[in-house]
């Protein structure tokens, strides 16, 4: 009898610690879920503005480490723009809370973006992190690709070698390119999911 | 050989100057997780095996990665340069923490862990120098900030004939047992509805502290998704947020205490939630993050359980005659209604703080190490002779056998006009009735543990305001006052009756500690019971004839208590007892040793050796079926077969060498020794006639 109740209680406080802080994530196949964002001039950005296109959606923050591994290298550049000249919207989109790693306003953004030489569409301030959570966007690089009929189609890393080396690029297969191609060319993406690497988007908890 | 000779000589040198000079250009000193290169032995002979550790040293608030290292964060990876004959085997991790951060999950190390590589090296490898190098890049991350870090480190080998003996390094005992454990069997999991589902095989009786799956595979699982886990007899079941890639196989590490866990395979089934909850999630860390009205809402929600719980503690049989007694004092104590509520006030203060007071010796007792949560305390037979001497004691006061000169002085301080007095005897009464519920209560204790700290209390101190719950009643409901008897010639007796259900608690204990010890180990605990019991009969008498004999009582009464705690077996003296009456069994064995093993087998008696774990369902099946029976105790006995147990139910280093080298990370492992012959390794699944076999 007093197990019952303490064990009741018990199960009742630990169940409430565990409240998911994530929201559920999105599923490839499904229609994405649409959003408004700031980008880094202060213009509001949709994502369903760019149905009929392909977009793709890059996590960022300019401190971890692996994502400068893709930047120093230029790989990321070159990604962007080769997304670009397929008729591809990019999107940046940088989830780090004020006061954490990566954190930037506005200008701080434009800086980076014209120094990097970024080919992004826009660069998007999530700083709530709203939608981070509603992608579950876990690391930064996190990529996610939604075709022109605003369903998702690939949600991983950027490649498949998940190291902070620069030389390790070159013989890796950048997913983004590969799926891209593969809409192109109007065939399913053949790796619609993989593990994404790289640092924690730094979430305001 | 001139090449080798070389390279050695080169590696030395390398070795020898300042790290800086490591080819990465890395300092080590400023690695935030450095590494370094340990070797088991330095010594190895050609055909057998070494274990390396690297062993990481975080700095404070940074960590390291597990295998898979969750949601976020990256795997140690190995870069070997090996001479020539010599492989590496795959990385050996320690049981990992969780580190949940704003729903992102890592799979982490917080302090200082090894990573275990074992080195084949083969026989036909020439003795002399063994030069090794192995680039190594692993993550090293605060809650901040992540740093990828790469070191390459050298050791240098010593290849020695046969015969030259080979000294261990101890340190290596400590790494190994902070790895987890193979299960001996293979758990079913279940991908449906984006629910997970994992039943393993675990023996009801192994404890399980704060349960969580480590899953091996990515997509498999949503890792920051809370892990709910049940209990159903001898498996436990883990259901969690699928992330919806299927698989054939998976496995991972289930961890069921810190530095404590089971590594395990699992291929795909039916798995149903069965049986009951054991926690809700794993991090109950988040639980005091803060003023959320919700968790605010359930932690009363728990503290009224607790409430209700110290009400019904005063129903337990060794509780209730205490405290039915100290009602009726109360309730005697005198008409005026002022006087009367301000005592059960008090009463109530003296009770709750006792509670809360034992519930903080605990949570200390439990932080300061010894990483033993209160079930596992109970479950040393010592802590159940204490508890069977306290509830003897109190069953013959109550029977009149003697007074207790401890309740004279509570009352005489109760008798001490004010709510001093009273809030001595609530004291009192919960010192004495809190460690008699505990054998009751250890599930709840337990529970208390996977708690965050203040929580805890908090629940403590409502067990308490439940214990004193009905004086409470009592003094401020005038109704149930003027219900009670008044007191008289048959308190006396009612008083009497009241011995006998502590009486039967202290059988139910008998009982326990019987299954705990066995009945030699038993009956020595009673002899010290009836030890104590006639002390407290000879004081007694005296009480009767007017004489002090307090002083002569105790400290007898200490030695009695303190000679039985000493005399009987701790928990390593249990497991021998159990290997002891192994040869009581069908098919009698020894302990086995290394020692042992080579005795027999220089007298050319045939041996059978087999390693076996109380956790280990396959082994206990086995043992069933085949080892354990009369066809194959006959077939032994024939052929003068001898028979050597190695039980590694608890982490052995002996056996887990021994185990490693006979290339099983686990068991069940049987082995067949013909006289003068290899060692023959028997199947997992065993038949009567896979053992007959052997001999005939």
């Amino acid at each position: 009898m007093f197990y019952k109740f303490a064990m009741i209680s018990i199960a009742a406080v630990a169940a409430m610690s565990a409240a998911t802080p994530l929201a559920a994530a999105q599923k490839n196949g499904a229609i994405a879920q649409d959003f408004k964002l700031t980008d880094m001039y202060g213009k509001t950005v949709q994502l369903s503005d760019f149905r009929g296109k392909t977009v793709v959606m890059e996590w960022h923050n300019p401190g971890c480490p692996f994502v400068v591994k893709h930047y120093d290298s230029g790989n990321m550049q070159a990604t962007q723009a080769a997304a670009r000249k397929q008729g591809a919207v990019w999107l940046t989109i940088n989830s780090g809370a004020q006061g954490k790693q990566g954190y930037m306003k506005g200008p701080a953004a434009q800086k980076l973006s014209k120094d990097q030489g970024m080919n992004a569409d826009h660069y998007l301030l999530d700083v709530k992190g709203v939608v981070g959570k509603a992608y579950a966007a876990k690391t930064t690089p996190h990529m996610y690709i939604v075709d022109g009929a605003g369903k998702l189609v690939y949600q991983g890393g950027i490649d498949d070698k998940p190291t902070a080396n620069k030389a390790d690029i070159k013989s890796a297969r950048n997913h983004v390119t590969a799926a891209l191609g593969e809409l192109k060319a109007g065939k399913s993406v053949s790796v619609a999911q993989s593990r994404p690497y790289g640092c924690s988007v730094k979430y305001a908890s | 050989m001139f090449a080798t000779m070389l390279a050695a000589i080169i590696f030395a040198l390398l070795t020898a100057v300042s790290p800086a000079v490591a080819q990465t250009g890395l300092d080590r000193r400023e690695l935030n997780v450095p590494a370094t290169l340990v070797a088991e032995s330095q010594q190895v002979q050609p055909g057998q095996s070494v274990t390396l550790a690297f062993v990481m040293n975080p700095k404070p608030t940074w960590h390291g990665y597990w295998e898979n290292p969750g949601d976020a964060g990256i795997g140690m990876s190995f870069d070997w340069k090996l001479p020539d004959g010599v492989t590496a085997g795959d990385a050996q991790y320690p049981v990992p923490d969780t580190l949940l951060i704003s729903g992102i999950m890592n799979y982490i190390y917080k302090g200082d862990y090894a990573v275990l590589v074992n080195l084949a090296v083969s026989d036909q490898v020439k003795p002399g120098p063994l030069p090794i190098s192995v680039k190594s890049e692993w993550l090293a991350c605060t809650d901040e900030v992540c740093v990828p870090e790469q070191d390459e480190l050298f050791i240098n080998l010593q290849v020695v004939d046969k015969d030259v003996g080979v000294s261990p390094n101890n340190a290596f005992n400590a790494y190994r047992e902070a790895l987890p454990r193979p299960l001996g069997s293979t758990a079913t999991f279940m991908v449906k509805d984006d629910l997970f589902r994992l039943s393993i095989p675990l023996p009801a009786d192994v404890d399980v502290e704060a349960p969580y799956f480590f899953i091996k595979e990515d997509g498999i699982v949503d890792y920051g998704a809370p892990q709910k886990v049940n209990r159903d007899g001898d498996s436990l079941i883990i259901e969690t947020a699928a992330r919806g890639d299927a698989l054939q196989n998976i496995s991972g590490v289930l961890k069921i205490a810190s530095n404590m866990g089971f590594s395990l395979d699992a291929s795909g089934g039916e798995v149903e939630m069965s049986g009951v909850p054991l926690s809700g999630g794993a991090d109950s860390g988040n639980f005091t993050g803060g003023g959320d009205q919700s968790k605010a809402s359930l932690l009363f929600i728990a503290l009224g359980g607790a409430i209700v719980g110290g009400l019904l503690l005063n129903l337990m049989p060794c509780v209730f005659p205490i405290l039915s007694l100290k009602a009726i004092s109360l309730a005697k104590a005198g008409g005026d209604e002022t006087v009367v509520r301000r005592d059960a006030l008090a009463y109530t203060a003296g009770v709750v703080v006792v509670a809360t007071a034992l519930g903080a010796l605990l949570l200390g007792l439990r932080a300061s190490g010894a990483a033993v949560g209160w079930a596992f305390q109970l479950q040393d037979p010592r802590i159940i002779f204490l508890l069977l001497a306290l509830v003897t004691a109190i069953g013959f006061n109550l029977a009149g056998l003697f007074e207790l000169p401890n309740v004279n002085f509570g009352n005489r301080l109760a008798q001490k006009d004010g709510p001093a007095g009273s809030f001595w005897t609530g004291a009192l009464a919960a010192f004495v009735a809190t460690p008699c519920t505990g054998p009751f209560m250890a599930a709840a204790l337990g529970a208390t543990i996977i708690l965050p700290p203040i929580a805890a209390l908090i629940i403590f101190a409502g067990l308490g305001v439940g214990l004193a719950l009905p004086f409470l009643l009592i003094a401020f409901v005038p109704a149930i006052r003027s219900r009670l008897p008044k007191p008289g010639a048959w308190l006396d007796s009612f008083r009497k009756a009241m011995a006998i259900p502590m009486f039967l608690t202290a059988i139910g204990l008998i009982w326990l500690l019987g299954r705990q010890i066995g009945t030699d180990a038993l009956g020595l605990s009673l002899i010290f019971l009836l030890l104590v019991t006639l002390i407290l009969w000879w004081f007694g008498g005296g009480q009767m004839k007017g004489l002090s004999r307090g002083t002569w009582a105790t400290s007898a009464l200490i030695a009695a208590i303190f000679g039985g705690v000493l005399f009987l077996p701790n928990a390593e003296a249990m497991n021998e007892q159990k290997v002891a009456s192994a040869s009581s069994t069908t098919l009698p064995s020894e302990a086995f040793s290394e020692t042992r093993l080579s005795e027999l087998r220089a007298s050319n008696r045939p041996v059978f050796a087999y390693f076996t774990a109380d956790w280990c369902i396959t082994c206990k099946a086995n043992e069933a079926a085949a080892v354990q029976r009369q066809e194959t105790a006959d077939a032994f006995a024939n052929a003068n077969v001898a028979v050597l147990m190695g039980d590694w139910t608890r982490p052995d280093p002996e056996i887990s060498k021994f185990l490693e080298k006979h290339g099983r990370a686990g068991v069940p492992l049987y082995l067949y020794y013909a006289p003068g012959e290899e060692p023959v390794i028997l199947p997992q699944i065993l038949t009567i006639s896979t053992l007959t076999d052997l001999v005939t």
